[in-house]
Protein backbone atom coordinates (compact mmCIF):
# COMPACT_ATOMS: atom_id res chain seq x y z
CA UNK A 1 0.00 0.00 0.00
CA UNK A 2 2.94 2.58 0.73
CA UNK A 3 5.14 2.06 -1.76
CA UNK A 4 2.25 3.05 -4.31
CA UNK A 5 1.71 6.18 -2.33
CA UNK A 6 5.41 6.75 -2.86
CA UNK A 7 5.32 5.42 -5.85
CA UNK A 8 2.06 7.82 -6.90
CA UNK A 9 2.73 10.61 -4.94
CA UNK A 10 4.87 12.89 -7.46
CA UNK A 11 2.58 12.40 -10.17
CA UNK A 12 -0.49 12.94 -8.27
CA UNK A 13 1.14 16.57 -6.75
CA UNK A 14 1.67 17.27 -10.77
CA UNK A 15 0.35 20.79 -11.81
CA UNK A 16 -2.74 19.08 -13.63
CA UNK A 17 -4.15 17.43 -11.03
CA UNK A 18 -3.47 20.17 -8.21
CA UNK A 19 -5.19 22.52 -10.70
CA UNK A 20 -7.85 20.48 -10.98
CA UNK A 21 -8.08 19.71 -7.19
CA UNK A 22 -7.85 23.37 -6.84
CA UNK A 23 -11.05 23.89 -9.00
CA UNK A 24 -13.19 21.50 -7.22
CA UNK A 25 -12.11 23.37 -3.65
CA UNK A 26 -13.28 26.56 -4.80
CA UNK A 27 -16.23 24.52 -5.87
CA UNK A 28 -16.77 23.15 -2.22
CA UNK A 29 -16.18 26.20 -0.66
CA UNK A 30 -18.80 28.65 -2.93
CA UNK A 31 -21.11 25.62 -2.66
CA UNK A 32 -20.99 25.44 1.27
CA UNK A 33 -20.24 29.55 2.41
CA UNK A 34 -22.24 30.93 -0.34
CA UNK A 35 -25.01 28.06 0.15
CA UNK A 36 -25.21 28.59 3.99
CA UNK A 37 -24.99 32.55 3.01
CA UNK A 38 -27.91 32.75 1.30
CA UNK A 39 -29.58 29.81 3.68
CA UNK A 40 -28.72 31.63 6.94
CA UNK A 41 -30.79 34.98 5.46
CA UNK A 42 -33.86 33.27 4.50
CA UNK A 43 -33.61 31.26 7.78
CA UNK A 44 -33.60 34.48 9.33
CA UNK A 45 -36.46 35.93 7.49
CA UNK A 46 -38.19 32.81 8.11
CA UNK A 47 -37.67 33.27 12.13
CA UNK A 48 -39.05 36.71 11.53
CA UNK A 49 -42.30 35.43 9.93
CA UNK A 50 -42.75 32.89 12.33
CA UNK A 51 -42.55 35.44 15.31
CA UNK A 52 -46.11 36.28 16.82
CA UNK A 53 -44.87 40.14 17.87
CA UNK A 54 -43.12 40.25 14.75
CA UNK A 55 -44.50 39.27 11.66
CA UNK A 56 -45.98 36.19 12.44
CA UNK A 57 -49.06 36.42 10.84
CA UNK A 58 -50.88 32.64 10.91
CA UNK A 59 -51.04 31.65 7.57
CA UNK A 60 -46.79 32.76 7.01
CA UNK A 61 -46.13 30.89 10.61
CA UNK A 62 -47.56 28.05 9.83
CA UNK A 63 -46.09 28.09 6.45
CA UNK A 64 -42.93 28.89 8.12
CA UNK A 65 -43.10 26.09 10.98
CA UNK A 66 -44.11 23.50 8.22
CA UNK A 67 -41.33 24.11 6.17
CA UNK A 68 -38.78 24.22 9.05
CA UNK A 69 -39.84 21.00 10.83
CA UNK A 70 -39.99 18.88 7.66
CA UNK A 71 -36.63 20.65 5.41
CA UNK A 72 -34.76 19.44 9.14
CA UNK A 73 -35.99 16.52 8.74
CA UNK A 74 -35.35 14.80 5.25
CA UNK A 75 -31.66 13.56 4.73
CA UNK A 76 -29.28 15.56 2.84
CA UNK A 77 -29.35 12.38 -0.24
CA UNK A 78 -32.73 12.58 -1.07
CA UNK A 79 -32.89 16.48 -0.40
CA UNK A 80 -30.71 16.73 -3.82
CA UNK A 81 -32.39 13.98 -5.35
CA UNK A 82 -35.77 15.54 -4.71
CA UNK A 83 -34.14 19.38 -6.29
CA UNK A 84 -32.42 17.36 -9.33
CA UNK A 85 -35.57 16.12 -10.12
CA UNK A 86 -37.64 18.92 -9.42
CA UNK A 87 -35.95 21.11 -11.95
CA UNK A 88 -36.17 18.20 -14.17
CA UNK A 89 -40.08 18.50 -13.65
CA UNK A 90 -40.21 22.38 -14.58
CA UNK A 91 -37.74 21.95 -17.41
CA UNK A 92 -35.41 24.79 -16.10
CA UNK A 93 -31.74 24.28 -17.51
CA UNK A 94 -30.08 24.29 -14.62
CA UNK A 95 -25.96 23.48 -14.43
CA UNK A 96 -25.59 20.58 -11.32
CA UNK A 97 -23.84 23.08 -9.50
CA UNK A 98 -27.10 25.16 -9.01
CA UNK A 99 -28.77 21.85 -8.43
CA UNK A 100 -26.26 21.62 -5.21
CA UNK A 101 -26.09 25.27 -4.22
CA UNK A 102 -30.18 25.09 -4.16
CA UNK A 103 -30.17 22.02 -2.04
CA UNK A 104 -27.67 23.57 0.17
CA UNK A 105 -29.73 26.69 0.91
CA UNK A 106 -32.92 25.45 1.25
CA UNK A 107 -31.32 23.32 3.99
CA UNK A 108 -29.43 26.15 6.09
CA UNK A 109 -32.64 28.19 5.75
CA UNK A 110 -34.16 25.08 7.91
CA UNK A 111 -31.50 24.68 9.89
CA UNK A 112 -30.68 28.92 10.52
CA UNK A 113 -34.19 29.58 11.25
CA UNK A 114 -34.23 27.67 14.60
CA UNK A 115 -31.11 29.34 15.87
CA UNK A 116 -32.67 32.87 14.90
CA UNK A 117 -35.59 32.11 16.35
CA UNK A 118 -33.59 31.00 19.62
CA UNK A 119 -31.63 34.31 19.08
CA UNK A 120 -34.71 36.13 18.98
CA UNK A 121 -36.25 34.69 22.04
CA UNK A 122 -33.29 35.09 23.64
CA UNK A 123 -34.29 38.89 24.05
CA UNK A 124 -36.39 39.33 27.38
CA UNK A 125 -40.29 40.33 26.83
CA UNK A 126 -39.99 43.33 29.11
CA UNK A 127 -37.88 44.94 26.35
CA UNK A 128 -40.95 43.78 24.27
CA UNK A 129 -43.46 45.74 26.32
CA UNK A 130 -41.58 48.70 26.38
CA UNK A 131 -40.86 49.00 23.20
CA UNK A 132 -44.62 48.20 22.56
CA UNK A 133 -45.40 51.02 25.07
CA UNK A 134 -43.73 53.53 23.21
CA UNK A 135 -45.60 52.54 20.15
CA UNK A 136 -42.86 51.52 18.06
CA UNK A 137 -43.33 49.87 14.76
CA UNK A 138 -42.58 46.25 14.30
CA UNK A 139 -39.81 47.42 12.18
CA UNK A 140 -38.43 49.22 14.61
CA UNK A 141 -38.87 46.91 17.19
CA UNK A 142 -36.97 44.43 14.66
CA UNK A 143 -34.26 46.65 14.02
CA UNK A 144 -33.71 48.72 17.14
CA UNK A 145 -34.16 46.09 19.70
CA UNK A 146 -34.06 42.64 18.87
CA UNK A 147 -31.99 42.68 16.38
CA UNK A 148 -28.47 44.25 17.99
CA UNK A 149 -29.16 41.49 20.47
CA UNK A 150 -30.19 38.81 18.98
CA UNK A 151 -27.09 38.49 16.56
CA UNK A 152 -24.82 37.39 19.25
CA UNK A 153 -26.74 34.69 20.18
CA UNK A 154 -27.19 33.36 17.02
CA UNK A 155 -23.74 34.04 14.92
CA UNK A 156 -21.63 31.66 17.08
CA UNK A 157 -23.80 28.37 16.55
CA UNK A 158 -24.19 29.18 13.10
CA UNK A 159 -20.42 28.38 12.15
CA UNK A 160 -21.31 24.71 13.96
CA UNK A 161 -23.71 24.72 11.17
CA UNK A 162 -21.55 25.85 8.51
CA UNK A 163 -19.14 23.27 9.06
CA UNK A 164 -22.24 20.68 8.73
CA UNK A 165 -22.90 21.82 5.42
CA UNK A 166 -18.51 22.05 4.03
CA UNK A 167 -19.54 18.47 5.12
CA UNK A 168 -22.99 18.02 3.28
CA UNK A 169 -21.47 19.04 0.54
CA UNK A 170 -19.67 15.95 0.03
CA UNK A 171 -22.93 14.65 -0.79
CA UNK A 172 -23.16 16.87 -4.01
CA UNK A 173 -20.76 14.00 -5.32
CA UNK A 174 -23.61 11.97 -6.21
CA UNK A 175 -24.92 14.12 -9.09
CA UNK A 176 -21.65 14.80 -10.20
CA UNK A 177 -20.79 17.99 -8.89
CA UNK A 178 -17.43 18.74 -9.25
CA UNK A 179 -16.55 19.28 -5.71
CA UNK A 180 -13.43 17.97 -3.61
CA UNK A 181 -14.95 13.81 -3.24
CA UNK A 182 -16.01 14.08 -6.66
CA UNK A 183 -12.62 14.71 -7.75
CA UNK A 184 -10.80 12.15 -5.29
CA UNK A 185 -13.11 9.79 -6.88
CA UNK A 186 -12.25 10.76 -10.62
CA UNK A 187 -8.26 10.18 -9.56
CA UNK A 188 -9.41 7.29 -7.73
CA UNK A 189 -10.98 5.95 -10.57
CA UNK A 190 -7.52 7.31 -12.89
CA UNK A 191 -5.30 4.74 -11.16
CA UNK A 192 -3.98 7.21 -8.33
CA UNK A 193 -3.78 4.82 -5.04
CA UNK A 194 -7.19 5.23 -2.72
CA UNK A 195 -5.22 6.02 0.12
CA UNK A 196 -3.40 9.04 -1.93
CA UNK A 197 -6.98 10.05 -3.58
CA UNK A 198 -8.74 10.01 -0.13
CA UNK A 199 -6.18 10.87 2.25
CA UNK A 200 -5.62 14.24 0.70
CA UNK A 201 -9.30 15.41 0.36
CA UNK A 202 -9.85 14.01 4.34
CA UNK A 203 -6.84 16.64 4.88
CA UNK A 204 -8.20 19.80 2.56
CA UNK A 205 -11.88 19.06 4.18
CA UNK A 206 -10.28 19.14 7.66
CA UNK A 207 -8.33 21.90 6.66
CA UNK A 208 -11.65 23.99 5.76
CA UNK A 209 -13.77 22.65 8.74
CA UNK A 210 -11.47 23.34 11.53
CA UNK A 211 -10.72 26.87 11.34
CA UNK A 212 -14.38 27.34 10.82
CA UNK A 213 -15.80 25.78 13.98
CA UNK A 214 -12.63 27.63 16.14
CA UNK A 215 -13.73 30.90 14.61
CA UNK A 216 -17.33 30.14 15.79
CA UNK A 217 -15.87 28.95 18.98
CA UNK A 218 -13.52 32.25 19.50
CA UNK A 219 -17.33 34.33 18.21
CA UNK A 220 -18.92 32.41 21.12
CA UNK A 221 -16.52 33.28 23.79
CA UNK A 222 -15.92 36.95 22.93
CA UNK A 223 -19.88 37.38 22.27
CA UNK A 224 -20.94 35.70 25.18
CA UNK A 225 -18.39 37.92 27.37
CA UNK A 226 -20.01 41.14 26.32
CA UNK A 227 -22.84 40.20 26.20
CA UNK A 228 -22.53 39.40 30.66
CA UNK A 229 -20.87 42.58 31.35
CA UNK B 1 -39.75 19.20 -22.10
CA UNK B 2 -42.46 18.28 -20.45
CA UNK B 3 -42.51 16.10 -16.94
CA UNK B 4 -46.06 15.04 -15.83
CA UNK B 5 -46.17 13.35 -12.32
CA UNK B 6 -47.67 9.86 -12.34
CA UNK B 7 -47.89 8.61 -8.55
CA UNK B 8 -49.63 5.19 -9.75
CA UNK B 9 -46.77 3.59 -10.67
CA UNK B 10 -44.39 4.41 -7.21
CA UNK B 11 -47.39 3.41 -4.84
CA UNK B 12 -47.16 -0.28 -5.06
CA UNK B 13 -43.70 0.09 -4.10
CA UNK B 14 -44.40 2.33 -0.89
CA UNK B 15 -44.32 -1.31 1.46
CA UNK B 16 -40.68 -2.20 -0.27
CA UNK B 17 -39.78 1.24 0.84
CA UNK B 18 -41.08 0.83 4.28
CA UNK B 19 -39.18 -2.21 4.57
CA UNK B 20 -36.08 -0.31 3.77
CA UNK B 21 -36.72 2.26 6.55
CA UNK B 22 -36.44 -1.15 8.76
CA UNK B 23 -33.18 -1.23 8.05
CA UNK B 24 -32.45 2.50 8.42
CA UNK B 25 -33.70 1.89 11.97
CA UNK B 26 -31.18 -1.04 12.18
CA UNK B 27 -28.33 0.82 10.70
CA UNK B 28 -29.13 3.65 13.12
CA UNK B 29 -29.82 1.97 16.13
CA UNK B 30 -26.14 0.06 15.93
CA UNK B 31 -24.26 2.81 15.13
CA UNK B 32 -25.61 5.05 17.61
CA UNK B 33 -25.39 2.35 19.98
CA UNK B 34 -21.59 1.56 19.03
CA UNK B 35 -21.19 5.21 18.79
CA UNK B 36 -22.42 6.10 22.68
CA UNK B 37 -20.33 3.00 23.85
CA UNK B 38 -17.23 4.64 22.10
CA UNK B 39 -18.07 8.02 23.74
CA UNK B 40 -18.75 7.11 26.90
CA UNK B 41 -15.37 5.07 27.19
CA UNK B 42 -13.46 8.63 25.27
CA UNK B 43 -15.26 10.95 28.30
CA UNK B 44 -13.99 8.46 30.95
CA UNK B 45 -10.45 9.48 29.39
CA UNK B 46 -10.91 12.42 28.97
CA UNK B 47 -12.13 13.35 32.74
CA UNK B 48 -9.53 10.46 34.28
CA UNK B 49 -7.06 9.47 31.95
CA UNK B 50 -3.19 10.35 31.70
CA UNK B 51 -2.19 12.97 28.81
CA UNK B 52 -1.17 10.95 26.15
CA UNK B 53 -4.56 9.53 25.94
CA UNK B 54 -6.73 12.62 26.45
CA UNK B 55 -4.66 13.81 23.47
CA UNK B 56 -5.61 10.92 21.39
CA UNK B 57 -9.19 10.82 21.96
CA UNK B 58 -9.01 15.03 21.64
CA UNK B 59 -7.19 14.48 18.00
CA UNK B 60 -10.34 11.52 17.17
CA UNK B 61 -13.07 13.95 18.07
CA UNK B 62 -11.21 16.68 16.15
CA UNK B 63 -10.52 14.59 13.06
CA UNK B 64 -14.17 12.94 13.10
CA UNK B 65 -16.08 16.24 13.76
CA UNK B 66 -13.93 18.03 10.93
CA UNK B 67 -14.42 15.61 7.87
CA UNK B 68 -17.20 14.48 5.73
CA UNK B 69 -18.87 11.30 7.08
CA UNK B 70 -19.12 10.02 3.45
CA UNK B 71 -15.72 10.41 2.54
CA UNK B 72 -14.81 8.91 5.93
CA UNK B 73 -16.58 5.65 4.69
CA UNK B 74 -14.98 5.83 1.30
CA UNK B 75 -11.77 5.82 3.05
CA UNK B 76 -12.95 2.35 4.89
CA UNK B 77 -14.27 1.34 1.54
CA UNK B 78 -11.52 1.86 -0.43
CA UNK B 79 -8.45 2.15 1.39
CA UNK B 80 -8.66 -0.41 4.11
CA UNK B 81 -8.41 -3.27 1.36
CA UNK B 82 -5.54 -2.54 0.14
CA UNK B 83 -4.31 -3.19 3.72
CA UNK B 84 -5.71 -6.18 3.15
CA UNK B 85 -9.34 -5.46 5.12
CA UNK B 86 -11.57 -6.73 2.90
CA UNK B 87 -15.15 -5.31 4.51
CA UNK B 88 -18.96 -5.80 3.10
CA UNK B 89 -20.39 -2.28 2.34
CA UNK B 90 -22.94 -2.53 5.06
CA UNK B 91 -20.55 -3.42 7.36
CA UNK B 92 -17.86 -0.22 5.97
CA UNK B 93 -20.85 2.00 6.49
CA UNK B 94 -21.77 0.53 10.21
CA UNK B 95 -18.03 1.29 11.00
CA UNK B 96 -18.12 4.60 9.55
CA UNK B 97 -21.06 5.91 11.11
CA UNK B 98 -20.01 4.59 14.34
CA UNK B 99 -16.56 6.28 14.54
CA UNK B 100 -18.53 9.25 13.28
CA UNK B 101 -21.15 8.90 15.81
CA UNK B 102 -18.32 8.04 18.23
CA UNK B 103 -17.15 11.69 18.30
CA UNK B 104 -19.93 13.69 18.39
CA UNK B 105 -21.23 11.52 21.36
CA UNK B 106 -17.65 11.81 22.90
CA UNK B 107 -18.44 15.77 22.91
CA UNK B 108 -22.02 15.58 24.18
CA UNK B 109 -21.24 12.91 27.30
CA UNK B 110 -17.63 14.98 28.13
CA UNK B 111 -20.32 18.21 28.73
CA UNK B 112 -22.30 15.60 31.12
CA UNK B 113 -19.36 14.55 32.80
CA UNK B 114 -17.86 18.08 33.59
CA UNK B 115 -21.34 18.87 35.31
CA UNK B 116 -20.83 16.81 37.71
CA UNK B 117 -19.93 17.74 41.31
CA UNK B 118 -16.30 17.05 42.39
CA UNK B 119 -17.45 15.73 45.79
CA UNK B 120 -19.56 12.85 44.30
CA UNK B 121 -15.99 11.64 42.77
CA UNK B 122 -13.87 12.01 45.73
CA UNK B 123 -16.35 9.93 47.59
CA UNK B 124 -16.85 7.36 45.04
CA UNK B 125 -12.92 7.59 45.37
CA UNK B 126 -12.76 7.02 48.94
CA UNK B 127 -15.07 4.13 49.03
CA UNK B 128 -13.02 2.38 46.77
CA UNK B 129 -14.60 2.24 43.25
CA UNK B 130 -12.51 2.02 40.07
CA UNK B 131 -12.84 4.05 37.25
CA UNK B 132 -15.12 1.84 35.11
CA UNK B 133 -17.29 1.18 38.74
CA UNK B 134 -17.39 4.74 39.00
CA UNK B 135 -18.21 5.90 35.75
CA UNK B 136 -21.23 2.92 35.38
CA UNK B 137 -22.59 3.64 39.13
CA UNK B 138 -22.25 7.01 40.19
CA UNK B 139 -21.63 9.23 36.95
CA UNK B 140 -23.92 7.73 34.65
CA UNK B 141 -27.36 7.63 36.81
CA UNK B 142 -26.79 11.49 37.53
CA UNK B 143 -26.07 12.55 34.04
CA UNK B 144 -28.24 10.52 32.57
CA UNK B 145 -31.25 12.85 32.75
CA UNK B 146 -29.34 15.96 31.51
CA UNK B 147 -28.05 13.74 28.79
CA UNK B 148 -31.32 12.19 27.60
CA UNK B 149 -32.79 15.34 25.05
CA UNK B 150 -29.03 15.94 23.45
CA UNK B 151 -28.50 11.52 22.74
CA UNK B 152 -32.22 11.35 21.59
CA UNK B 153 -31.15 14.63 19.34
CA UNK B 154 -27.92 12.32 17.78
CA UNK B 155 -30.13 9.70 17.42
CA UNK B 156 -32.78 11.08 15.06
CA UNK B 157 -29.90 12.78 13.49
CA UNK B 158 -28.09 9.29 12.99
CA UNK B 159 -31.75 7.92 11.34
CA UNK B 160 -31.18 10.75 8.61
CA UNK B 161 -27.40 10.43 8.26
CA UNK B 162 -28.00 6.55 7.51
CA UNK B 163 -29.10 7.42 3.80
CA UNK B 164 -25.54 7.50 2.67
CA UNK B 165 -25.49 3.99 3.10
CA UNK B 166 -27.64 4.12 -0.58
CA UNK B 167 -24.51 5.40 -2.29
CA UNK B 168 -22.15 2.23 -1.00
CA UNK B 169 -25.20 0.28 -2.59
CA UNK B 170 -26.75 -0.82 0.66
CA UNK B 171 -30.91 -1.46 0.31
CA UNK B 172 -31.81 0.76 3.07
CA UNK B 173 -34.82 3.59 2.33
CA UNK B 174 -33.10 5.82 0.30
CA UNK B 175 -31.28 2.74 -1.15
CA UNK B 176 -34.64 1.21 -2.13
CA UNK B 177 -35.45 4.45 -3.50
CA UNK B 178 -32.91 4.04 -5.98
CA UNK B 179 -33.62 0.65 -6.78
CA UNK B 180 -37.56 2.11 -7.34
CA UNK B 181 -36.34 4.48 -9.56
CA UNK B 182 -34.36 2.68 -11.87
CA UNK B 183 -37.60 0.49 -11.97
CA UNK B 184 -39.57 3.51 -13.03
CA UNK B 185 -37.76 6.23 -13.94
CA UNK B 186 -40.76 7.99 -11.79
CA UNK B 187 -38.04 9.82 -9.91
CA UNK B 188 -39.26 12.88 -8.37
CA UNK B 189 -42.55 10.73 -7.32
CA UNK B 190 -40.26 7.99 -5.57
CA UNK B 191 -37.64 10.62 -4.10
CA UNK B 192 -40.66 12.62 -2.54
CA UNK B 193 -42.10 9.80 -1.20
CA UNK B 194 -39.16 9.10 0.11
CA UNK B 195 -38.87 12.32 1.64
CA UNK B 196 -42.35 11.84 3.72
CA UNK B 197 -41.27 8.42 4.93
CA UNK B 198 -38.12 10.06 6.46
CA UNK B 199 -40.41 13.09 8.07
CA UNK B 200 -42.67 10.46 9.24
CA UNK B 201 -40.25 8.23 10.35
CA UNK B 202 -38.06 10.83 12.23
CA UNK B 203 -41.01 12.85 13.46
CA UNK B 204 -42.12 8.50 14.85
CA UNK B 205 -38.76 8.19 16.43
CA UNK B 206 -39.02 11.53 18.26
CA UNK B 207 -42.08 11.08 19.62
CA UNK B 208 -41.44 7.78 20.79
CA UNK B 209 -38.38 8.86 22.54
CA UNK B 210 -40.04 11.87 24.46
CA UNK B 211 -42.20 9.41 25.89
CA UNK B 212 -39.40 6.84 26.80
CA UNK B 213 -38.46 10.33 28.54
CA UNK B 214 -40.96 10.44 30.22
CA UNK B 215 -41.49 7.35 31.81
CA UNK B 216 -37.47 7.06 32.59
CA UNK B 217 -36.91 10.40 34.12
CA UNK B 218 -40.62 11.28 34.98
CA UNK B 219 -40.14 14.75 33.26
CA UNK B 220 -42.93 16.88 31.57
CA UNK B 221 -40.92 16.30 27.42
CA UNK B 222 -42.69 18.16 24.89
CA UNK B 223 -43.92 15.60 23.01
CA UNK B 224 -44.01 17.59 19.76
Amino acid sequence: MWEQVIEDAPRFFGPWNLLFLGEALVNTLLLSYLGAGIGFVIGFGLAIGRHPRLYGVLPLRIAATAYVEIFRRIPFLVKLMCVFFAFQLSGAQASLFTVALVTVVLSAAAFAAEIARAGIESVPAPQWDAAEAMNFSRWRVLTRVVAPQSWRVALPPLFGYAVGFIKSTSIASQIGVLELTYAAKILNTRGFSALLCFGTILVVYFLICWPTKRLGERLEARLGRRAKA
Amino acid sequence: MNYSLIWSQVTPHIPYLLGGAALTLQLAVISFLAGWAIGLVNASVLHFGPRPARLAVQGYVTFFINTPLLVQIFFIFFVLPDAGILLSPYAAVAIGMSLNAGAYLTEIQRAGFQSLRREEIDAATAMGFSVPQMVWYVILPHIAKALYPPLSNQFIIQVMTTSIAAIFAVEELTGRAYNVNSLTFRSLEVFSITAVIYVVLTLACSMALALLGRWLFRVKARIL
